[in-house]
């Protein structure tokens, strides 16, 4: 209270000023719950990795000797993380660039309908709502070589049987056309989306200067959607990324490890293997791919955002 | 649009074929759920038989069906509750308040979004143990355990979709309600939620679905008390066998809820599937 009669501001009482001061910062008392728990389950566990990645920790040991960067080391150059990140790589190029063009496709073909778009639509965003674990279970039941429904078509059409899951030649690319199944519509959608929201004026003055509609979508769609791409493609791009559940029921990382990703190979270093610093080494380099990737799109997306 | 004929036969064509893809296992796949078990796998594939309920009385009874049904229910709507009572607040003061940082804030919730499960599920693990271990706190095949770190994906999802809805809204209607007499969070409380009731049970849809459809965390922090129903689905791979029909009950079990939920949703989908960045 003195301190007020100093500063001359004795008209102010304590209580004033302090419901000066909550008014001021009243929005950290919505905010506040949200962000603590926030940084429990997100900040939390990435000290946790980087910090036990700098020792040598499995679950059952007591001793927990510092051992720097030996982690990093062992991980980056171990024949099974780098093929993982080969196979991760594979499946983020074939799967984000298969279902982007399939989506593309797909929005721009509805346009040309009139009679059952919605219901049309409803179908095909079922798989995206649907766990993976179940799309890959169901898929499963597709390929079986004995009694699927994919064999047994190629039987009527006289195609010996096919073990697609079982051969390292196509078990890759089959997880990935059903990973594209799933989530190409998400691509649709998006692009629908942004589909609707563009200008007609563009559009109107180009046709009548006659430009062909090829040079219309180059010139006008194409630049007015490109922060909707974007935003298409960083989805896609980061969960093809960390995919796991997928893979993990369709083929578990076999055969031979040909469709061993990232996550999966992480998660058997820890949990199979016990070696909790160095999966934790593991997914820490692996925040940082994918945090560099995303942080690239990014800049592109609000840069976009922004100017618009 | 002016749309050719032969054209628009085109992408008829091509869209039912995408339909059929998708329609063609999800309907022959759930069929089988209701085939006696002497015809699950039969080549070629059996067509007609008289449908019998007797795979989800096995997966129900035998295989504690309801007991996996009701942790899924438990975990997804216990998260989705705490994340709406955490996030709304905090997406109403994003879309209300400007304050050094609050764009800085927003885009590193969405950049959450990209964490893969594994950064996140591993020290979690590794926490639930030591307290385990240390502390004698149980949180390792535990409700609330499942529920806080459901969080990590439903919390920013939640904040972001009701930013969006709370955007709309003028802010002269709160402003008005405090000139009235009320205060902000009474304001809140019983004038902006009630309008923007859609957006909210939109918001609480979609995030129950990512909820129930969860795996990764599901599999490394459940266990014998609290697994799922996507977790139960893979017990039913033995293996040298599946047992298809007992599978596909499962599936169903999964699958139907969320394709109600997303009919119902289905305007809304793109904004929280997109979290929102489209805006």
């Amino acid at each position: 209270m003195t301190a007020t009669g100093a500063t001359g501001r004795a008209d102010q009482s304590f209580s004033t000023r302090l419901y000066r001061a909550t008014q001021r910062y009243k929005h950290w008392f919505f905010i506040a719950p949200a962000l603590l728990i926030i940084l429990t389950v997100v900040i939390y566990p990435i000290i946790f990795s980087t910090g036990v990645s700098f020792f040598r920790v499995t679950f059952a040991s007591q001793s927990r000797p510092f051992v720097g960067l030996q982690n990093f080391e062992r991980m980056l150059t171990n024949d099974d993380f780098i093929e993982s990140t080969f196979n991760t790589l594979y499946y983020v190029v074939f799967s984000v660039s298969g279902s982007f063009a399939l989506g593309f496709g797909v929005a721009l073909l509805i346009r040309r309908i009139t009679v059952g778009k919605d219901l049309l639509r409803l179908i095909l965003i079922i798989p995206i709502t649907m766990a993976p674990i179940v799309v890959g279970l169901m898929w499963n039941w597709m390929l079986d070589p004995l009694f699927g429904l994919i064999n047994w078509f190629l039987d009527l059409v006289n195609i010996p049987e096919q073990t697609f899951l079982a051969q390292a030649a196509t078990a890759r690319m089959t997880v990935v056309l059903v990973d594209i199944w799933q989530w190409y519509p998400l691509v649709f959608l998006i692009i629908e989306a942004g589909m609707a929201t563009l200008p007609r004026a563009p559009y109107e003055s180009a046709r009548l200067e006659g430009v062909s509609s090829w040079m219309i979508f180059r010139r006008i769609t194409l630049p007015l959607l490109r922060p909707v791409i974007l935003v298409a493609l960083l989805l896609r791009t980061v969960d093809a990324f960390r995919t796991f559940d997928l893979v993990r029921v369709m083929t578990d990382g076999g055969p031979a490890l040909t469709t061993e990703t990232l996550s999966l190979y992480l998660y058997r270093t820890a949990f199979t293997f016990n070696k909790l610093s160095r999966a934790a080494a593991g997914s820490i380099l692996m925040l940082l791919v994918i945090g560099l990737i995303s942080a690239v799109m990014f800049r592109y997306l609000f840069r976009e955002v922004g100017d618009s | 649009m002016r749309v050719p004929t032969s054209e628009r036969a085109l992408a008829y064509v091509i869209l039912i074929a995408l339909a059929a893809l998708v329609l063609i296992p999800v309907l022959f796949g759930s069929i089988t759920a209701f085939k006696p078990q002497i015809i699950w796998v039969s080549s070629p594939p059996t067509w007609i038989f008289e449908p019998t309920l007797e795979n989800f009385e096995f997966v129900f009874i035998q295989r504690k069906g309801w007991q996996y049904l009701r942790n899924s229910l438990i975990i997804s709507s216990g998260s989705v509750i705490i994340a709406l009572l955490l996030g709304v607040p905090a997406a109403y003061a994003f879309a209300r308040f400007r304050f050094r940082g609050s764009k800085a804030l927003m885009q590193w919730l969405i950049s959450l979004r990209m964490i893969p499960p594994i950064v996140v599920g591993l020290p979690f693990y590794a926490m639930f143990l030591f307290l385990e271990r240390g502390l004698n706190i149980g949180l390792r095949d535990t409700y609330p355990g499942l529920i806080i770190t459901y969080q990590t994906f439903l919390l920013p999802l939640v904040i972001w979709m009701m930013r969006g809805y709370f955007v709309e809204l003028p802010a002269a209607m709160e402003e008005s309600a405090m000139v009235e007499g009320y205060t902000r969070l009474g304001a809140l409380l019983r004038v902006v939620l009630p309008v923007v009731w859609p957006g909210i049970v939109a918001t609480a849809i979609l995030n129950f679905i990512f909820a129930w459809n969860e795996f990764f965390l599901a599999l490394i922090l459940s266990g014998n008390r609290t697994s799922t129903l996507p977790m139960s689905a893979g017990t039913y791979i033995v293996r040298t066998r599946v047992e298809w029909g007992n599978l596909f009950a499962v599936n169903l079990i999964i699958m139907v809820p969320v394709i109600v939920l997303t009919i119902i949703l289905r305007r809304q989908l793109v904004k929280g599937l997109t979290f929102g960045i489209l805006e």
